[in-house]
């Protein structure tokens, strides 16, 4: 009884999170998330889908204080909550200074290698060991003068108690294993170059998943392979995420691969949430949601899609140019659905994420309670 | 029918492996050969698209690179417009390339950076009508920023300043402006997000309709070729494995390597590909390829199943592009 009255907090909270990179060229920043508030739960799947430049990348990559980019500030507060809360954005900000004249930002100071030292303070066992991550390019990410092997075997004796080289390269064969890479005992031994794209890609994962994270971020993980391995990776991760219940956050711009594999989706757009909710409600095309999430399931190539004059339903315009972002709604220049009832709040306030159903919101003023 | 416009037959087109001095010293010193496009034909009609699909490294860039000769071939035979312009020399080809025109995957490899919008429509127009005043060459550089709906304020800027969308559309006003009869599309979208693809694809449908153009459409991306092409060609490892009607070869695919390739749309799948395939089922992409028979054989479902039969691997007795019914070809010795 006592247990299901003590609500666990979720695992990742993401409050208000802004990162900004300063442009020298233009004098101005380029606000790629822009307040985002997320929640992952435990166990779950939480899919971020998005364009190019929707931030979506840059969220979780802020989150787990991979950005190291210049003048860049990142504002917010990330909550890591394992057995204690933990602040991973803890005293960054005291690094940076910022002057404003007329409310315009003049000049900033950012001492980096202080960002970098008081990041890497924060992030003290938590990176890799706790959250793991797996990116878009596999060949990137291993090491290439190193055998595939070892390095699982090295992420293992890293992140886990095992210390014995034995039972860490045991252990590194059971993960190489685990992802169904065939012959193991001869793989390891190979170096990433001897490996197919395929291959490399779940060489990678053994390796995240060899440190026995809480959470797995997965950034695009399938994005420039071939369909037919695509779909055998998507199979992989789905069926790992069964067998090991673990929290992933996925972040691709594949509709296809989200809706596969997330039990909840956020969908961003220019730096905001646009809309969340559970996978089935937000992707079900047939019923109400955000109007940028529905004109883009219309407009992905399928022949359902297809209008009576044989064209995709697209959406209008370009992405959002993060540098310039328009007053009130971010989608409403490519917005469908505004209509004069609502045209002129779209236009001078940003709407919030308003609460359709339980766990299920909505950035637009069509649903606005009053 | 009519005759075709353009017509590949046999094409070849191998590329060598050097070896190492080691491998040399060691081993015999000749290069391996890695047959890219190993015997390709099909033809293309006016206001036809032909998609070509198959996984990365079975040859479609290969194919449509030899078309505009921007590659040499090791074996085969070109006709355009029922003329054999194989063994054409580049003077000789120099004015058929305003009639052959291709669209690279790359965005930003494909325009000049140093050279702004204007002028690089310009260069391309002068093509066509090298002694055309400046007035007519302005008016159709408005027209063709009219057909790719862009607006006239882009002019002045440079490739730089374009978003992907915007690079994209120059690049086909760029290919438009020599009026082009045939058009090798190489992943045109690739590059694009999913609501620019969609205006991007309306764009390319609408200028076929307008200008009788045909289109080769060379992508990775299933579900687009289907809606793109009229008929689809299925490449596996520098051959044609099925050829046909495009709904055809999305619903009722008769070669097993289509199947496995259409089942693996991430969407579309609830169920499990075809299991109990050989170790090479993870489309393990080697350049070892089988020595004789059919070159899917190690992935093949359908081979596994049946119990390895020996028709498949036979060197001497390699399938061959068989029409099944009106207009659908497949090479496969059981096909679904």
């Amino acid at each position: 009884m006592t247990e299901s009255l003590h609500i666990r907090p979720p695992l990742l909270r993401v409050e208000n999170l802004r990162t900004y990179f300063y442009s020298q060229v233009k004098r101005a920043f380029a606000r790629s998330v822009d307040g985002v508030d997320l929640d992952v739960e435990r166990g779950e799947t939480l899919g971020i889908v998005g364009e190019s430049g929707s931030g979506k990348s840059v969220t979780m990559l802020s989150a787990v204080g991979l950005v190291t980019a210049g003048p860049g500030v990142i504002t917010g507060k990330v909550t890591f909550h394992d057995e204690a809360p933990l602040d991973l954005l803890q005293g960054l900000d005291s690094n940076v200074e910022i002057k404003h004249r007329n409310g315009r930002i003049m000049h900033i100071a950012k001492d980096n290698q202080a960002w970098q030292k008081q990041a890497d303070r924060n992030l003290r066992g938590v990176r890799g060991g706790k959250i793991s991550m797996i990116f878009q390019n596999p060949r990137a990410a291993l090491n290439p003068f190193e055998t595939v092997g070892k390095q699982i075997a090295e992420s293992v004796r890293l992140h886990t108690g095992m210390k014995s080289a034995v039972q860490a390269k045991e252990r590194a064969l059971y993960w190489l294993e685990q992802v169904h890479i065939d012959s193991p005992r001869l793989r390891y031994d190979n170096h990433p170059y001897g490996l197919s794209g395929g291959m490399s890609q779940r060489a990678m994962i053994a390796m995240a998943l060899a440190a026995e994270p809480r959470m797995l971020i997965a950034d695009e993980p399938t994005t420039g392979l071939d369909a037919t391995i695509q779909a055998r990776i998507v199979d992989l991760l789905d069926d790992l995420k069964s067998r090991l219940g673990m929290t992933m956050v996925l972040i691709s711009h594949d509709i296809g691969v989200i809706s596969r594999l997330s039990n909840r989706i956020a969908v961003m757009y220019g730096g905001r949430v646009m809309e969340t909710g559970p996978s089935a409600e937000v992707l079900d095309e047939s019923a109400d949601g955000h109007p940028y999430t529905r004109a883009l399931l219309a407009s992905t190539p399928r022949r359902e899609n297809i209008t009576a004059s044989g064209h995709l339903p697209a959406i209008e315009g370009d992405v959002l140019d993060t540098i310039n972002v328009p007053c009130g709604c971010r989608f409403r220049e490519r917005c469908q659905r505004i209509n004069d009832t609502v045209r002129t709040r779209c236009e001078t306030i940003e709407p919030e994420l308003f609460e359709i159903t339980p766990g299920r919101r909505i950035r637009c003023w069509l649903y606005s309670p009053q | 029918m009519s005759q075709p416009l353009l017509e590949v037959i046999e094409l070849r087109k191998h590329f060598y492996q050097r070896r190492g001095l080691l491998d040399a010293l060691t081993r015999e010193a000749d290069a391996r050969i890695i047959p890219a496009v190993d015997g390709v034909s099909f033809s293309l009609h006016e206001n036809e698209t032909l998609g070509l699909v198959g996984e990365s490294g079975c040859g479609k860039t290969t194919t449509g690179k030899a078309i505009l000769k921007l590659m040499s071939m090791n074996g085969g035979k070109i006709l355009y417009q029922s003329t054999d312009i194989t063994a054409y020399t580049p003077a000789q080809f120099r004015p058929l390339r305003r009639d052959i025109q291709m669209i690279f995957q790359d965005l930003d490899a494909a325009l000049n950076p140093k050279i702004c919008i204007a002028d690089t429509l310009r260069e391309a127009i002068r093509v066509r009508e090298p002694d055309a005043n400046a007035a007519a060459v302005q008016s159709q550089i408005y027209e063709l920023l009219d057909l790719v709906n862009l607006k006239k304020n882009k002019l002045s800027n440079f490739p730089s300043e374009l978003s992907g969308g915007e690079k994209r559309r120059i690049g086909i006003a760029r290919v438009l402006a020599v009026r082009p009869k045939l058009i090798v599309a190489d992943e045109p979208t690739s590059a694009l997000d999913v609501s620019i693809q969609a205006q991007v694809i309306n764009l390319l449908r609408d200028l076929q309709a307008q200008f009788g153009l045909s289109f080769l459409f060379i992508s990775h991306d299933l579900q687009l070729v289907e809606l793109m092409s009229h008929r689809v060609a299925v490449m596996y490892l520098g051959q044609i494995v099925e050829m046909g009607p495009a709904k055809e070869i999305a619903n009722t695919p008769r070669h097993p390597y289509t199947s496995v390739l259409w089942s693996s749309i991430v969407e579309k799948r609830s169920m499990e590909v075809p299991s109990g395939a050989g170790p090479n089922a993870w489309g393990v992409f080697d350049f070892e390829r089988p020595s004789g028979g059919c070159r899917f054989a190690p992935r093949c479902p359908i081979y596994a199943q049946r119990g390895r039969p020996i028709e498949c691997t036979d060197p001497d007795f390699p399938p061959m592009l068989k029409p099944t019914n009106q207009g659908h070809m497949v090479a496969c010795h059981f096909p679904l």
